[in-house]
């Protein structure tokens, strides 16, 4: 039997694992570092191991199940605090909360993170720098800069799903900006409810499973640890240490969700983009 | 012109392995366009943007994988299908492989390979030290691969490792040869009677390269991380990689190499040689280096003198320092016709290195003999000669490292051939396990172009470059060289002298004759 227990995971992610029938999900991805669970009610959830949690729908571990029978397809069952997936039993009961709440914060970034990213020549992938990208990304600057929620929604639909990897560069795009304006400016999202219903509704088609996922959340306010850590960051050593962690996600995805946060940044005035 | 589509439902790759993969078609013959993407909606008006949206293409949806080849001919497709296949089938084959032999925890791997000693560890950073703490605990020594991995850690991972008697490798540790079996970015080179700590990845290729051309080969390697012998850090493995050389019967002379170390590391590194006993040879590239002997320990300025001084240690011969190995009047032949091609003006060097000492070393050489170099090893520096290490974090932004990858110092060799002022590029080539499979048939186009676009501009531009390889390497190393010297480039048997033609070239007369002596 291999028993492994909880180490901390996100609120949202308590909510469902509770509210999980005994048919619970299915394995839907495995990679190095994370397992991927397709759960019930039509979501994902991240098994991870000890580390930054990766995803606002993750869970941390100390360590991935060992078993090699895991592949895409295999069920997962609960059990009360126990979830049961090919030998392995992985239990909630104790478990710390990680809050994958970003913090409002009206005072803006520190100007640690403004020259970091200044100084950043990364473009993003190519998806990013193709016509499309480029037009995406100039009509989410341009909606967010002048307050305008139809071209914001005309932008994030145009990133929606844009470009390499298994979270499209377009998407992580999306996050980065997302994470500055539920910092920065959340009251204008919670002003327009119609961004988060619209965008939304476009991910659920118009992206991989994985990345809308992401967008999802963070659509609600609810991010990665390095990300959050990086907007709320004090310290030029804190801003560096987070930016890194932020790179390190993914191939590319890091330095497409910084790509994002850059242009929020500008198009909010904070930093020129 | 025709083309065909692949389409692999519910497909997870990464970016990397994508563009890597679309990359690896574009090279089979006759392929004008490649698109590796999900289908997502956007995806596809990308692909219809370059005419690749294919019906299939169309009706693949967004968790579906779908690979569009364009070729000049329907076999040329099929060919690269086939090409696409395999590659994803090698993947596959790699993660199924790696699902029944390869264990997902330290511990458990342990199990299995019981006589194991040395963990090697590349994961990101954030993760690094815990994953090195466990095997510490669990008796290993560790070469931490990773990069990233913050000063308080190594310097915790190192206290526990030296209280256990253990070494740690890195962080940021890309070679080692432990009893024969290299690790990392590692050339072929013989078993000998020369042991290395070295703080640094390239720096040991350098050195262990050119020793294997002089006939001698390599008893132990070790990695000890670039911050190793800083104050914070205070050369703890430095030490216990001497200790270990010390006590090895098949290392009968110790080369260290690193960055000029903290003023009480340097004198307790000299004491601990001095215990030891075996002679030395310490190259710490810095600004101030007098090259001497002091007793059993020669010190010397730059990788290439390491490896001679070494050699002449041994074998009981005098060594002293040299600008050039070759012929001088052959030398001054080149770099009078470099410099007789070049326009008005131009003056600039450029290095463009994928290793990050060699980059560091070439600065050093360089601003003795032409003044001020600009580079993004020392932040804020600005002058009209340019050094980069194309390997930095910077750089590798979301694309794999130079070595591996030639797309970034590609880019830049475009922007020097259009910079007027540019008189000289400076370039290293890596060879050996790990690194890419052609890196001289990857950048050689690219330094053809340069050259090129630079004649039809009415200027000039020499293009000097090292080749880190030994014979034995996967690549050639005679055919890497030739590969180069096709493209017009002169290849140098070592970056210090690589550095020092460009000075010739760039400096002029005076700088030659400074190198060279006067001309008769």
């Amino acid at each position: 039997m291999d028993a492994i227990s909880v180490l901390r995971m996100c609120p949202k992610v308590a909510e469902r694992l509770y509210a999980a029938p005994p048919q619970a999900g299915r394995v839907h991805s495995v990679f190095e570092r994370v397992l991927n669970l397709a759960w019930h009610d039509g979501r994902l959830l991240t098994l991870q191991g000890r580390g930054p949690m990766l995803a606002p729908f993750a869970v941390e571990l100390p360590r991935l199940p060992c078993s090699h029978g895991l592949r895409p397809g295999v069920s997962v069952r609960r059990d009360g605090d126990t979830l049961t997936l090919d030998g392995a039993f992985i239990e909630w009961q104790g478990a710390r909360i990680a809050d994958s709440a970003m913090p409002a914060g009206g005072g803006g970034p520190g100007g640690a993170l403004s020259v970091l990213l200044a100084g950043l020549h990364a473009e993003g992938a190519h998806g990013l720098s193709s016509t499309i990208g480029h037009r995406a990304r100039s009509r989410l600057a341009g909606g967010l800069g002048r307050r305008d929620p139809e071209v914001f929604i005309e932008g994030a639909r145009g990133l929606l799903g844009l470009g390499e990897g298994l979270t499209p560069a377009g998407d992580d795009c999306l996050v980065g900006a997302l994470a500055v304006i539920h910092r920065l400016t959340r009251g204008w999202l919670l002003a327009h409810p119609e961004i988060e219903a619209s965008v939304a509704a476009a991910a659920a088609t118009m992206t991989t499973t994985i990345a809308r996922e992401f967008v999802v959340h963070a659509l609600a306010g609810r991010f990665a640890e390095s990300l959050i850590d990086l907007l709320t960051a004090e310290s030029a050593d804190a801003v560096g240490g987070a930016a890194t962690r932020v790179l390190q996600s993914g191939a590319t995805s890091g330095a497409d969700t910084l790509c994002g946060v850059r242009l929020a940044l500008g198009a909010l005035g904070v930093e020129r983009a | 012109m025709t083309t065909l589509t692949l389409v692999r439902p519910s497909a997870y790759h990464d970016s990397v392995a994508l563009l890597a993969l679309a990359r690896a078609l574009r090279a089979d013959p006759g392929v004008s366009e490649v698109a590796a993407l999900m289908a997502t909606e956007a995806n596809k008006a990308l692909m219809a943007q370059s005419g690749l949206l294919t019906m299939e293409a169309g009706a693949a949806g967004p968790n579906d994988l779908v690979i569009v080849i364009q070729a000049e001919a329907a076999a040329q497709a099929e060919s690269a299908r086939a090409t696409a296949e395999t590659l994803l089938a090698n993947r596959h084959a790699r993660a199924q492989a790696a699902g029944r032999a390869r264990p997902r925890t330290i511990e458990s791997a342990r199990r299995r390979l019981p006589g194991a000693n040395v963990a090697l560890i590349s994961v990101p950073g954030a993760f690094a030290a815990a994953e090195a703490l466990k095997a510490l605990g669990l008796g290993l020594h560790v070469m931490l691969f990773s990069d990233n991995v913050v000063l308080d850690d190594e310097v915790r991972l190192k206290r526990f490792a030296v209280d256990r008697g253990l070494l740690v490798m890195g962080p940021d540790c890309g070679t080692a040869y432990l009893s024969g079996v290299p690790l990392g970015f590692a050339n072929v080179v013989p078993r000998g009677r020369i042991g290395i700590v070295a703080a640094s990845g390239t720096g040991l290729q350098q050195v262990a390269t050119l020793l294997a051309a002089r006939g001698e080969g390599i008893s132990q390697a070790v990695g000890v991380g670039g911050r190793d012998m800083s104050e914070a850090v205070g050369g703890l493995m430095t030490l216990q990689a001497l200790d270990a050389l010390g006590a090895d019967r098949a290392t009968e002379l110790i080369v260290v190499i690193g960055k000029p170390p903290a003023a009480a590391v340097r004198a307790r590194v000299a004491a601990r040689l001095r215990d030891i006993g075996k002679p030395a040879v310490v190259a710490m590239l810095g600004r101030d280096v007098i090259v001497r002997e002091d007793g059993a320990i020669t010190t010397v300025a730059t990788l290439e003198d390491a490896a001679l001084a070494a050699v002449a240690r041994l074998t009981g011969q005098r060594w002293t320092p040299n600008a050039f190995a070759l012929d001088a009047a052959d030398v001054r032949r080149r770099i009078l016709r470099a410099r007789q091609e070049l326009a008005p003006g131009q003056r600039g060097i450029r290095g463009l290195y994928a290793g990050g000492t060699l980059a560091h070393e070439a600065v050093l050489i360089l601003e003795p003999l032409v003044g001020a170099v600009a580079s993004d090893l020392r932040p804020g520096s600005d002058a009209s000669h340019r050094v980069l290490d194309l390997g930095a974090d910077e750089f590798t932004v979301g694309r794999a490292h130079p070595m591996l990858d030639p797309t970034s110092r590609i880019e830049a060799i475009e922007r020097c051939a259009k910079e007027p002022d540019v008189a000289v590029l400076v370039l290293d080539v890596v060879l050996g396990r790990g690194a890419a499979a052609d890196p001289a048939g990857d950048i050689a186009p690219a330094v053809e172009a340069a050259r090129g676009e630079a004649r039809a501009h009415g200027r000039a531009l020499a293009v000097v470059v090292t080749v880190v390889g030994t014979p034995d390497d996967p690549q050639g190393l005679r055919g890497q060289i030739a590969r180069l010297e096709a493209a017009g480039a002169w290849v140098l048997p070592s970056n210090a002298q690589a550095a020092r033609a460009a000075a010739c070239i760039a400096g002029g007369e005076r700088v030659t004759n400074a190198l060279l002596g006067a001309a008769e």
